[in-house]
């Protein structure tokens, strides 16, 4: 299965060149928003396909470095969101809500509870077609 | 309740998360500026029952879980426009508004 | 919170004048009856105390449920439960919480397990006698506070059953009532006079076991009623909607939805025509 997996993903990667990240995200609230529409609006054309898994690192780590609560030097890619950055379930919630949002689609509640890490976030969107 | 670390969640912790997940999805579908507000409240809310609330009171967990579960309707009404709460005697309470 | 306060203040009130003040107020006011001059010298032949045990629970001070005893004199109190409720948090405990209206059986809001059995507590006489009586809420409901339950669930599942005149064609004058026969009226009889207090539902094992996927005695008793209405051309839809292994034939006519009903009806007969129905349609 993982090997069919991997040989789609091969064949349907879109070699998307990260866009330059709006380097000053302006919302520091609960949830980092969106980047940008931009991103968005470029990423429809390749629906229903998957993302590059390092430019999903990127954007989850940056997602979590927004968050209120963490502290942005202890992020790494396999950060565990409650023993390494000190987050309880609640905030992995908000964490995890934020990555929807950056990625514009919905987790199911069964996945969004396994989500514990960083590297975990990433393995799952990276596999999920409707990540954008 | 909320507050535990790494461990395996349990069947009242996983309802209590898919709550919030809840509310926060619903908080999405507001303006901007009600969404703040309601997140805020909800937040709270939640944060004071995982501390104030004996993690072994099941009976009073599922009482707030289907609190929670009625306030979450209401607030995913479009009519519904946004969150408020009031002090009640030290005690907080969280009405949904029309 | 204003209101809370008040409260707060009147209890205090009432507390000190039961204990100080009252016994020389009451004196006075009942001086010119000679027996209830009497019963205020405490003679035990013309008191008659009794005691209601009640289920309390409240959500803001999350400790486990229990019983509660309060003493009345059953002289100086109406006749039936519901009396007995209204005197007690009136003069004893203002926080006794239930829900009531119409104290005549017609809203049905004062639903509740009255020594065991379900009733309406306006409709349910106090039992003579020195043994207590003990009171709880609806039996398998969840609770809000003291006597008030959730109502949620049994609502919807009657929502569910559509109930209401549902038609194909429009009326035979226009922008006028549908008439119907005497004979057709009185198929309504039996099921008209529901006024959904949740007694029979919440009296069923049934019920208890399956109260989200089985309709309940309260929702199919209306269910039949729109079925049986002649004016309603909707009732293959109807029958179809509650063909189901649980929402219909969960029933299995343990009857004690007739026992419980205060109002006299039988739910159970009605499901049993229902199943009637869907026999001959399937047939």
């Amino acid at each position: 299965m993982a090997a069919v997996r991997g040989a789609l993903l091969k064949h349907l990667r879109v070699n998307a060149t990260p866009l330059a990240r709006n380097p000053n995200p302006t919302s520091h609230g609960l949830f980092a928003l969106t980047f940008n529409a931009i991103r968005r609006r470029f990423c429809d054309e390749v629906k229903g396909s998957f993302l590059d898994k390092s430019e999903v690192t990127d954007r989850v780590i940056s997602v979590v470095k927004n968050f209120q609560k963490v502290d942005p030097s202890k992020v790494n890619p396999n950060a565990h969101f409650q023993n390494d950055l000190g987050l309880d379930s609640l905030d992995t919630v908000e964490v995890v809500m934020a990555l929807e949002e950056e990625f514009g689609f919905e987790i199911p509640d069964n996945e969004a509870d396994k989500i514990s890490t960083i590297n975990l976030a990433v393995e799952f969107i990276a596999s999920h077609p409707q990540a954008k | 309740m909320g507050a535990s670390k790494g461990q395996k969640l349990s069947g009242l912790q996983k309802q209590v998360l898919s709550l919030y997940r809840g509310f926060l999805r619903a908080a999405r579908s507001k303006p901007c500026e009600d969404r703040c507000q309601i997140e805020s409240i909800v937040s709270a809310e939640f944060r004071r029952n995982s501390k104030q609330v004996d993690r072994k009171n099941f009976f009073y967990i599922e009482y707030l879980l289907r609190r929670g579960k009625k306030q979450l309707d209401q607030l995913k009404s479009p009519d519904t426009m946004g969150l408020s709460s009031l002090n009640v005697s030290s005690s907080q309470k969280q009405n949904a508004k029309t | 919170m204003a209101t809370t306060l008040i409260r707060r203040a009147m209890s205090m009130t009432s507390r000190v004048s039961s204990s100080t003040v009252a016994p020389a107020l009451r004196l006075v006011v009942t001086r010119p009856y000679a027996s209830e001059a009497e019963a205020e010298k405490g003679d035990a032949a013309t008191t008659n105390m009794k005691t209601f045990q009640i289920y309390r629970w409240n959500p803001d001070n999350p400790s486990k449920p229990q019983l509660q005893d309060y003493k009345i004199d059953l002289k100086e109190c109406g006749p039936m439960v519901l009396d007995a409720l209204i005197k007690i948090k009136n003069e004893i405990d203002p926080s006794l919480t239930f829900r009531r209206s119409c104290r005549e059986g017609i809203c049905g809001s004062c639903a509740m397990n009255i020594n065991g059995c379900n009733g309406l507590a306006c409709l349910t006489k106090i039992e003579s006698g020195s043994s207590e009586t003990t009171i709880t809420p609806l039996p398998h409901m969840f609770v809000i506070k003291d006597l008030v339950v959730d109502m949620t669930n049994f609502y919807n599942q009657y929502k569910s059953i559509e109930p209401w005149l549902k038609r194909k064609n429009p009326p035979p004058t226009a922008g006028k009532e549908i008439p119907q026969s005497k004979k057709d009226r009185a198929k309504l009889d039996g099921m008209y006079e529901c006024i959904l207090c949740a007694c029979c539902s919440t009296s069923c094992p049934s019920y208890w076991w399956n109260p989200e996927s089985y309709l309940g005695p309260a929702a199919l008793l209306h269910a039949n009623r729109w079925i049986s209405d002649s004016r309603d051309e909707y009732t293959k839809e109807r029958l179809e909607a509650i063909n189901d292994e649980f929402k219909l034939y969960r029933c299995h006519t343990i009857l004690n939805c007739a026992r419980a009903c205060p109002k006299g009806l039988n739910p159970g007969k009605q499901i049993t025509h229902i199943k009637q129905l869907q026999l001959l349609g399937s047939a």
